[in-house]
């Protein structure tokens, strides 16, 4: 080939030459992970040793074990009740604090700044806060009347989740307002001022016009919080360290206990892939969803 | 070619010549990995080492969760640490699986091996081989609050003996003192349970854990009655409602509050109390059993051992036989109010100011660790088949059902 040649190949192929380093950082750092993963799955590997190959043994045993599916509908059940919160709320705060005027430039720092802390440590305060003997919280409740006397929040299945969800949207959902604020200040400035000069009242505004254009970032921002639901571990083992009798188990935390615990690293891979299909299904769903929206 | 002048033939040979010549070795550093929670007392033990030897040793502290994982995976990588000091319950598992180098030869001749705890020289033997030793000991006691027990017209020197003298101080306590509480422990927390509860069984006479499918497993007196004797503390409200949720975050801060009369807690309370709680006045006890006599601990802490592929090997064993020698003892353990592994050096000059540190002490010599694989599936999961007994027996009342089930998922978990 003349250097002609070597030129127009180059041109026809610049553009995978182009996303060739992030491919190689994705097969890298994602696929072969993810294919050792696989591998794993099929062994019966532990912390301890073993690696002989079982074939689908883990993913059968998985099938059966009570305790996952028990972990995985808890998930399920948690990720319906934080979404709309995280949604409605992250919105709410989005259209008090989209405009760039200086309060509510400060309110939106203020809001985000628990996002930027780790989630252990927030888990670890908010554990505290809700204690029944030294607990802020309770303290709070107390004084004001709602209860009459400090309660225990993680000897309840519910009052553990209703604890747990506090948390959480404490501290991420300003990350949900951001976003919902960027969506909010892409929408033409003009729709809404000739929405105005019709007559149209906020409301009306936020119903027609807010609402419909940023339902691409609503979706979007579902979708994050979905799966960071679905995946929760840390909130969980601090918070409720799966009390009371299980009930709090995660899916993740399932995992975790499985492979780190109970040292089985093959058996915790099957349930890994099993989560990853899950999610990947569930998430497929939401962005053929999103892919159908109405855009400006 | 580039030739060697004369002169850099002859120093090479100088060097090789004094690397071949025994004794004239340089000095080396090791590394020590100890998990956080003991890596106060190791780094006492280091100090004391490095200022009267020429071979240094370097403290890494590890996070006690990831232990396991980090060795497992430094044995696999062939990237190990000279020395490594862990929880004394993962022995079993490891000298299985090969991770640890066998020191019977060595370790298993030195005089002073003899008289570490027999719970220690248990759990680092298999099969009749010995894979390493006690290094920084903990062990569980009772801690009493002697105020409460005045309150409660109980004498404050006279700590219960047996688990029903417990049972009925603590239901004095709760009767006769308002705002307090007879008795306290994690209730999701099956860790804490096996330190402060299991040794009221054993002490009694109870086989807990199997070693293998077919082995005893919660056999024998003193579980039912520890199990019963819970469960009414707990129905009579003798024990606080937030003790069903701790996952062991509380198992010494609620004692603390001055609200508990009793808990099962660690040598280490002594000095937190002291130093926390200056003006508290509190006591210390053996755990009892169902008779006077069946007293009994668990002997927890960390073993030293030297993971198999260990770069300095024989000088990791030099350090392992010195920190059993009477001036590591007494001036890396006991001088820092830690307590030493060898039984024969409880009662020690440092010991004498305070004799709860004494009581401590010699609750080593009588003290047990349970021998068993899979130590973490039947006791530490968080839902494991001891805590779940414990919840099943206490909070919902059935004791013999919950015997029944976690012995069965004993004989599972053994089996594998």
């Amino acid at each position: 080939m003349g250097d002609a040649g070597v030129v127009r190949a180059l041109r026809r192929n610049a553009g995978f030459l182009y996303v060739l380093p992030a491919l190689a950082f994705v097969g890298f750092f994602v696929i072969w992970p993810l294919i050792q993963l696989v591998q794993i799955s099929l062994t019966d590997t532990s912390l301890l040793g073993g690696g002989k190959y079982v074939g689908f043994e883990n993913y059968s045993k998985a099938f059966e074990d009570k305790a996952f599916w028990r972990a995985l509908w808890f998930t399920a059940r948690y990720t319906v009740f934080i979404t709309p919160v995280l949604m409605g709320l992250g919105f709410a705060l989005a259209l008090l604090t989209s405009a760039n005027r200086p309060l509510q430039q400060i309110t939106r720092g203020i809001i985000f700044l628990p996002v930027v802390i780790g989630i252990g440590s927030s888990s670890l305060l908010w554990f505290w806060l809700f204690d029944q003997q030294v607990g802020l919280f309770n303290k709070i409740l107390v004084d004001i009347g709602i209860l009459s006397e400090p309660a225990v929040w993680f000897t309840k299945v519910d009052m553990a989740l209703i604890a747990v969800i506090i948390s959480i949207t404490w501290k991420v959902i300003g990350f949900g307002m951001l976003l919902f604020v960027a969506g909010i200040q892409s929408i033409n400035g003009e729709i809404g001022e000739a929405a105005l000069i019709d007559g149209g009242n906020y409301w009306q505004r936020v119903w027609y016009i807010i609402l419909p254009l940023s339902l691409r970032v609503i979706l979007l921002t579902t979708l994050i919080s979905v799966i960071g639901s679905m995946l929760a571990f840390e909130q969980f083992y601090i918070m409720t360290g799966g009390n009371p009798r299980g009930q709090t188990f995660t899916s993740v935390y399932w995992i975790y206990q499985n492979s780190f615990i109970s040292f089985k690293l093959g058996y915790g891979a099957a349930l890994s892939i099993i989560l990853t299909i899950i999610i990947l299904v569930f998430s497929s769903l939401q962005v053929i969803l999103s892919n159908r929206s109405p855009s400006q | 070619m580039h030739m060697p002048s004369l002169r850099q033939a002859i120093f090479a040979a100088a060097l090789t010549s004094v690397a071949l010549v025994p004794g004239t070795a340089f000095a080396e550093t090791l590394n020590l990995w100890a998990r956080s929670s003991s890596s106060t007392a190791a780094q006492h033990m280091i100090d004391l080492w490095n200022a009267t030897h020429d071979d240094k040793i370097e403290l890494t502290t590890i996070t006690d969760n990831q232990m396991v994982t980090k060795l497992a995976t430094s044995v696999q990588s062939g990237d190990v640490p000279d020395l490594i000091s862990f929880d004394l319950i993962f022995m079993p598992d490891f000298m299985k699986a090969g991770f640890l180098t066998d020191l019977t030869d060595t370790l298993g001749a030195d005089p002073n091996q003899a008289k570490v705890a027999q719970a220690f020289r248990d759990l680092a033997s298999y099969d009749g081989r010995l894979y390493g030793t006690g290094f920084t000991p903990d062990v569980s006691i009772l801690l009493y609050n002697k105020d409460i027990f005045v309150k409660a017209g109980l004498d404050p020197e006279k700590p219960p003996k047996t688990i029903g003298e417990l049972e009925a101080y603590a239901m004095q306590i709760k009767e006769k003192v308002p705002d307090a509480y007879g008795y306290y422990f994690s209730g999701s927390c099956g860790g804490c349970n096996i330190f402060t509860q299991a040794p009221m069984m054993w002490g009694s006479g109870a086989t807990l854990l199997p070693t293998s499918g077919d082995a005893p497993a919660l056999e024998g007196p003193g579980v039912k009655e520890v199990l019963t004797m819970l469960k009414n503390l707990w129905e009579a409200k003798a024990i606080p409602e937030s003790a069903e949720a701790d996952t062991g975050s509380n198992f010494f801060a609620t004692f603390e509050t001055g609200t508990i009369g009793m808990v099962g807690s660690g040598g280490f309370a002594i000095s937190a109390m002291k130093a926390n709680h200056p003006d508290m006045n509190f006591g210390i006890a053996p755990l009892p059993g169902i008779a006077d006599g069946n007293q009994s601990s668990f002997v927890g802490g960390d073993v030293i051992a030297i993971p198999k592929g260990a770069k300095h090997a024989d000088l990791a064993t030099q350090f392992i036989q010195w920190q059993l020698t009477d001036e590591a003892q007494l001036e890396g353990l006991a001088k820092n109010l830690i307590l030493p592994s060898r039984t024969d050096l409880a009662d020690n000059k440092y010991f004498q100011e305070d004799q709860r540190y004494v009581v401590t002490a010699q609750a080593v010599g009588i003290g047990q660790t349970p021998y068993a694989f899979h130590f973490n599936d039947m006791v530490n999961a968080d839902q494991s088949p001891w805590l779940t007994m414990i919840q099943t027996a206490v909070f919902d009342g059935d004791v013999d059902g919950a015997i029944e089930a976690a012995r069965d998922a004993f004989h599972a978990i053994a089996a594998q």
